[in-house]
Parts: structure tokens; sequence; C-alpha cells
């Protein structure tokens, strides 16, 4: 899978010749046989009669395209079969030393999810709808994204955030009653932001100043924040539903063009400013921890604090700010249930969305490009089972349940591999 | 100066923990006024997890023993669970407080009730939503316990028959979804499609049921929280193109009245257990009728008797012949619903009453 080019040093008057040593690797195309046999089987055993009806069009696109209908069976055969074809080069690739490219696993990705809603549709009246699918699982990812965001830059700078869950709710909370209040969405979501850093600060002196277990004051402020809210909500926001639980939502805006692409323009392009606002985040997360001067102290201060310390970077006020910064983006993700989706607050209405988020930071690996790829597939697994239901799948409601769950723990336990948690993460500073 | 900082982190965490466990309104305003104690009757309540503002069974029931309590003239002692564990303490303490008779919401609560009931023979539990049978020997495990259950297939058959006839003659589609699949969920949209296909039936029509296909299948959102992923559950099937939608659980319903809005489709609404044109102005245009459970009714009924030294270990079912269940007027909807489909719908009552028209659930004969 890996192919590492050394130099070798060469003797003074030998011409310099670089030795390239190779390995070999077959982690990928077995992972993908296994996936193909397991969907035959899944065909062989229970074939569905009929045609799978597939929407690809929202009302408001350039061209509409008409409801695609195919003959279920045939169609997931076809895609075994190239699928088989996919891992059979993968094999090839890996005997010939070489990595298996990229395009031919998101092939294959995409070709096993069109066999599987082929035959989960098969006989169905009804149309899946791709936008609804595509759509949704964005919706469903948002404050996951947000939360893993958060928990990235905490964890980079060394402070575990367990609290994550917190700050989505105490943020959805704040959103929820400032918004009502002021009638605005933006001083809600300005409100999150600043509930979020408060989690966050709590979090910090705890954790950084006094030096207590970072688990456990995260597990602590959780528990702390879901009794706070849910006092405050019976207390003061049932009795008074009108005036302080009953914000402005954000409204939608379309970009011009983008918004009526086929299929994926109303999905992506026609949406509220907090989503947009996700994309930059990740983008700006990533630019500020690997292309800035503040990322780099911010990864010394996580890997290190030692040698931080050493050049002069002051590791306690250098991990406050991390905090800050990561407890207003989660504040954000929390505002995302109030002032975007419902409008109101509901007690523990973010149903372990932060914990979802924390799995998402380990499974992107500490990297917040990654850390939104595992959020956004963890809302399209969940989605998924959603419209399978509509559709009418031949699958009990129960089991689908467990699906978005069941996909993060294969997707943290089995297709990470190896990955490093930033060195000192958890590690409270003691300087001598 | 290390002292003091392990002393403030050791103060800070302490702190922490006390906040925490402070948060948990267990008893607040336990005591009720309710006047001079008349006599040493003491009625009780124990929320599930879901507590007593959930404009739910919790909230119903609670108002039910507040009105038997005022009607008996005693006091009464609420305690509200925050989550599953807390259900045996809470029930324990209220025992301990020397309550008579111990209302408990939900099935949830149904092993921690039997239990109980079996360690205090002289206490009287009243359960809603469950039959108290562990056992499944087709009768209570204990014999002070008085379950009350709830057919409301029954109404749910008659919200179906409606909607179906409301989206014949527009998409022919209605939609509903629950939180979790339990019976007591299941029933209403069980309820509801055998009224839709009982439609189909005397009609003629094609009016498909989205997100429902029978016994425990269908769409849930997985929990009981007003959040995007049911949110994404209703806006999934208004994709659909439904034109009515019947939400089942709690203040799922929240999410799906933010689909609707969302959709900018004139989608109505079908509330469960109490009617939302009442409970929650701000469904008002958007409800077209709510399957009424009425347990703010029995649970006053059942509390009364036992204050009265009447109490009877009878299983209750809530029916459209006793009005434990029943279909709320359609306020808003009135002009938009032909009269004579209503007259149908009144019909089909009689009929449901009288057993000419029967709707199969797990709790009907």
């Amino acid at each position: 899978m890996t192919a590492v080019t050394t130099d070798v040093r060469p003797a003074p008057d030998a011409p310099v010749q670089p030795r390239t040593v190779a390995t070999t690797s077959y982690k990928t195309p077995t992972i993908l046989a296994v996936v193909s046999v397991l969907l035959a089987v899944l065909l062989l055993a229970q074939p569905h009669a009929g045609d799978a009806r597939f929407a690809l069009s929202s009302g408001a696109d350039f061209f509409q395209i008409p409801v695609v209908v195919v003959p279920a069976m045939a169609t997931a055969w076809v895609c075994v079969a190239l699928m088989a074809l996919l891992t059979a080069f993968a094999f090839l690739r890996a005997r010939g030393k070489r990595r298996v490219p990229g395009w031919a696993a998101a092939l294959f990705a995409v070709l096993g999810l069109v066999a599987f809603l082929a035959w989960a549709a098969a006989g169905s009246p009804r149309d899946l709808s791709v936008v609804g699918l595509i759509s949704g699982a964005i919706a469903l990812s948002i404050p996951i994204v947000y939360g893993a965001l958060g928990g990235v830059i905490g964890e980079r700078a060394g402070v575990v955030n367990i609290a994550i869950e917190g700050q989505l709710l105490a943020g959805a909370f704040t959103s929820a009653l400032v918004g009502s209040i002021t009638g605005s969405p933006w001083a809600g979501l300005l409100a999150a932001v600043v509930a979020g850093i408060l989690v966050s600060l709590v979090l910090g002196v705890f954790a950084i100043t006094y030096r207590v277990n970072q688990v456990i004051v995260g597990v602590v402020l959780n528990v702390l924040v879901i009794g706070l809210t849910s006092f405050l909500y019976s207390q003061l926001l049932v009795p008074n539903a009108e005036t302080l639980n009953n914000t402005p939502r954000f409204e939608r805006i379309g970009i011009p063009l983008l918004e009526r692409i086929p299929i994926i323009g109303q999905a992506l392009f026609n949406q509220t400013v907090v989503v947009y606002l996700m994309v930059v985040a990740t983008f700006a997360v990533w630019y500020g921890l690997s292309r800035t001067r503040w990322g780099l102290r911010l990864r010394s201060v996580g890997e290190h604090p030692k040698a931080a310390d050493t050049v002069g970077i002051k590791v306690e006020a250098t991990r406050y700010r991390a905090l800050i910064i990561a407890g207003g983006v989660a504040g954000i993700g929390g505002a995302f249930y109030t002032v975007v989706s419902i409008g109101q607050f509901g007690k523990e209405m973010t149903a372990g969305a932060g914990f979802i988020a924390l799995a998402a930071v380990i499974f992107g690996k500490w990297d917040p490009v990654r850390a939104a790829l595992a959020g956004l597939l963890f809302g399209f697994a969940s989605n998924l089972q959603n419209i399978l239901n509509v559709v009418g799948a031949p699958v009990p409601s129960q089991f689908m349940l467990m699906l978005p769950y069941l996909v993060t723990i294969f997707a943290v336990a089995g297709l990470v591999g190896k990955s490093r948690a930033p060195a000192a993460s958890g590690e409270p500073y003691v300087k001598e | 100066m290390k002292r003091t900082t392990r002393f403030a982190a050791l103060a800070g965490v302490a702190a922490l923990a006390l906040a925490a466990c402070g948060q948990a309104p267990e008893d607040s305003g336990s005591e009720a006024t309710g006047g001079a104690a008349e006599s040493d009757f003491l009625p009780c309540i124990v929320s599930d997890a879901g507590g007593f503002d959930d404009k739910s069974f919790n909230q119903l029931s609670y108002e039910g023993l507040q009105a038997a309590a005022e009607g008996l003239g005693t006091d009464f002692k609420q305690v509200e669970s925050q989550s599953e564990s807390d259900y045996k303490g809470n029930v324990q303490s209220l025992v301990d407080q020397g309550c008579n008779t111990i209302v408990t919401v939900g099935f949830a609560l149904s092993a921690t009730t039997v239990e109980s009931a079996k360690a205090n023979p002289d206490v009287h539990y009243v359960i809603i939503d469950d039959a108290a049978d562990a056992d499944m020997d087709g009768k209570t495990d204990a014999e002070n316990i008085k379950p009350l259950l709830y057919d409301t297939s029954q109404a749910a058959f008659l919200a179906g028959y409606l909607a179906a006839g409301y989206s014949a003659d527009k998409s022919a589609k209605v939609g509903t979804f629950g939180g979790q699949p339990f019976p007591t969920v299941t029933i209403f949209m069980d309820g509801f499609k055998q009224g839709v296909d009982y439609y189909n039936q005397t009609k003629g029509t094609d009016v498909q049921v989205i997100g429902y296909e029978g016994g425990d299948k269908g769409s849930f959102t997985g929990g009981f929280e007003a959040n995007e992923t049911a949110k994404t559950t209703a806006r999934n099937i208004i994709d659909q193109g439904v034109d009515v939608i019947l939400p089942v659980g709690g203040p799922v319903y929240q999410s799906a009245i933010a689909a609707i809005q969302d959709s900018g489709r004139d989608v109505a609404l079908v509330g469960v257990d109490a009617d939302f044109y009442e409970s929650d102005p701000s469904t008002q245009d958007y409800v077209l009728t709510s399957i009424e459970k009425r347990m703010d009714v029995s649970t006053e009924e059942a509390v009364t008797a036992s204050g009265k030294g009447e109490f009877s270990a009878e299983t209750y079912v809530g029916t459209l012949e006793n009005g434990g269940v029943d279909i709320a007027p359609l306020h808003n909807f009135e002009d938009k619903v032909d009269p004579a489909l209503m007259e149908e719908v009144d019909a089909l009552k009689q009929q449901i009453v009288s057993g000419e028209l029967e709707v199969t659930s797990y709790l009907a004969q």
C-alpha cells in the first residue's frame, strides 16, 4: 500500500541512485472482496422482484430528470459484477506493489450503495428521493461536524473535550432563549457561541488550571448542562413558551444558478447560513491548524508541551485560547437545533450527538477535514435508514435504527486503522 | 501554594458535582397547597423520563391526579424522574413518605411498579399505559395494581378514515412516523392505517399510507426528542407528497411542524394524546384533528375511587364507548373538510361503539 522512496547515501564516486522500497498490502482489496461477497450473498438469499424508482430532481432544477425506473435485481447484479471487477483490479494493483487509487474505492462505494438501494427499493411503489437522501444527510450531520471541529481543536491543544454534548445543548438552549427574546436568529447564534465558550471555560478552569482529570470534568459538565437546561426549560421556558421558547429561524439562502443544478443543487446550495458557515469553518480550522503560526503553536502544545514551553510558548494560555475557540464552534452546532431546525428548545434535544462528534474526532484521526467527513458519513447513514423506512425496505425498524451506530463502530474500529492521538492529549501540563 | 491549589481543585469538583446533583428538581413543589388535609389519604405520582411538562401523557396524568386531589380535598406528592435509573428510588421514596395511592406513568415503570406493589400490599398502584403483566399470564402481577390502558387504535381509525377522505381528492397519500417501535406508539399508527384501508375499501380509492407497513415496521426516529432527526424523518415523508402527517411520540410533532413550514406545502397534522389545538396553540394552523387519549379523566376517576375506599384492581381500557379515547373537533379545518365526510366519521364511531365494526389492536378483545 505504501511506497517509500529513500535516498541511500551513495559511495563518493558512484552516481546518485535512488532506490525504491515497496511493500505489498492486501488490506484494501480484501475489504472490497468481503463487501462484494456479502452483498452478493444478500442478493442471493433475499431476492426482490420488481422495479426500483429513483427520483433525481427537485422542482427548482434547470431541467427535470424524470423518475428513473430500473429493474431492481438486474441493476443490483450489474453493480455487484462491476464491484467484483474493481476488486480484481485492486488485487492486481496490490500484487504489483502499487496503491489502490482513490477513484477506485470511491466508485466501489457508489456502486455498492446503488446496488443496495436498488435491492431495498425493489417493488415499492414509492420513489426513492436521491435529493432527499443527500439534503437530509447534510442536515443530520451539521451539529456533529461542528462538535467534531470543536473536539479536534481541543484535542490538538492537549485538552480532551468530552463536554461537546454539553456545549451543543447549552448552545441550543441559549440560542432559543435569546433568539426568542430579541426576535433575531443572529442574536441567538451569537448567544450560542457565548454559551459554548462558557462551558469550555469551566472545562478549562478545571482541566488546565486545576489539572483535574479531563475526562471526568467533561462527563460531569455534560450532566451539569443537561440538568441545568432541563430545569430552566421546565421552570422558565414551558410556562412562557410563547415569549421565551419561540425563536425565528434562519431563512434558506439560495446561491443563484448553483442551486438549480440537478440532484445536488438544492441540497448543497440552497441552505441556511449556518450550513455555509460549516464549510467555511471546516476549511478555516484546517488552514489554521496546519498552515499558521497559531496552529503550529497549538499543535506543539498538544504534542510536547514541555518543548513548547522551553521555546517560550505559554502552554496554559495557548490551551485556554484553543478551548475558547473550540467552545464557540461547538456552540454554533448547538444553535443549529433551535435557530435553524425546529425553532424551539426541547429537553435533551441533542440526544447524544456530542458523543457521535467525539467518535468523529477519532474516526477523522484528529484532522478537521476528515472529522467533518466522518460527521457527514454518520448523517448519511442516519438518513439512509430513514429513507429506506419511508420507501418500505424489507428490514425490521429496530435493526434499521442501529444502522448509523453500526456504521460508526465499524468505521472507527475497522477502516481507520492505526491512528495516533496528539501525544499530550489529556495530560495537564505541570511546569517544573 | 500547592496545597491551596489542590484544595481549590477539590472544592471546585465538589461544587460541580453538587451542582450536577442539585439540578434534578426532584421534589420541587411537592407540597401542593390543597388546603387543610381532611383525610390521611395521600395520592402521589411519579413521571417517566419525559417529565410532567411533556405536553403529553405525563402531563395529562398529572392533571388528572391534581384534579382528584382537589376533589377529595387532600394533599398530593409528585416526583419527576430524570432518567430510567431514577424509577426505583422515586417509587420507593413515595412509599416511604406514606403515599396510599401511587400513580406510575408509562410502561417504562412497569417492572418497578410490580416490584414495589408486591413489597407493599397495602399501597394502591395505578399504572398508565401498561398491563403490569410481566409474566404474561393475562392478568396483573399484583392485586393492588390498577392498569389504565387506552385502545387508541379506535380513535386513530377514525382519524385515518378522516385523513384518507381529506387526501383522496388531493394526492391520495397520508403519512405517519413514530418515536420508537413500542406497542403504545404503533397502536396509533396501526389504527390510522386500518382507517385508511377501510376508506379505500368502501370508496374504492387507493390512498397510500407512507411510513407504516404494519407490525413494528415503519418510520421511527429512534427517540422522543423534537430534533433534526425527527424533522428529517418528517421531511422524507412529506417529500413523498403526503397531505396529512401523523407524528406519534411526545414532542416530535414540533419537528413535523417545522418540516411542514420548510416544505412550503399545505400539509395537515394529526395530533396525539391531547387536543393539540388546545394544548399547543402554535399548532392551530396545522392541526386537522387529534387522537385524544383522556388520561386526565381516567386517572382522576381511578384516584378518586381509591380515595373513597372503592379501589378496584380491574383493568381499565379506554375506548370510544367509555370516552377514554376520542378524536378532537376539527377547529380551523371545519370549512376544509366535507361535512358529509364528518357524518361518515360519526357514523363509524357509532359502529365501533356498538361493535358492528371491529378495529384490531393488542388491546381489543
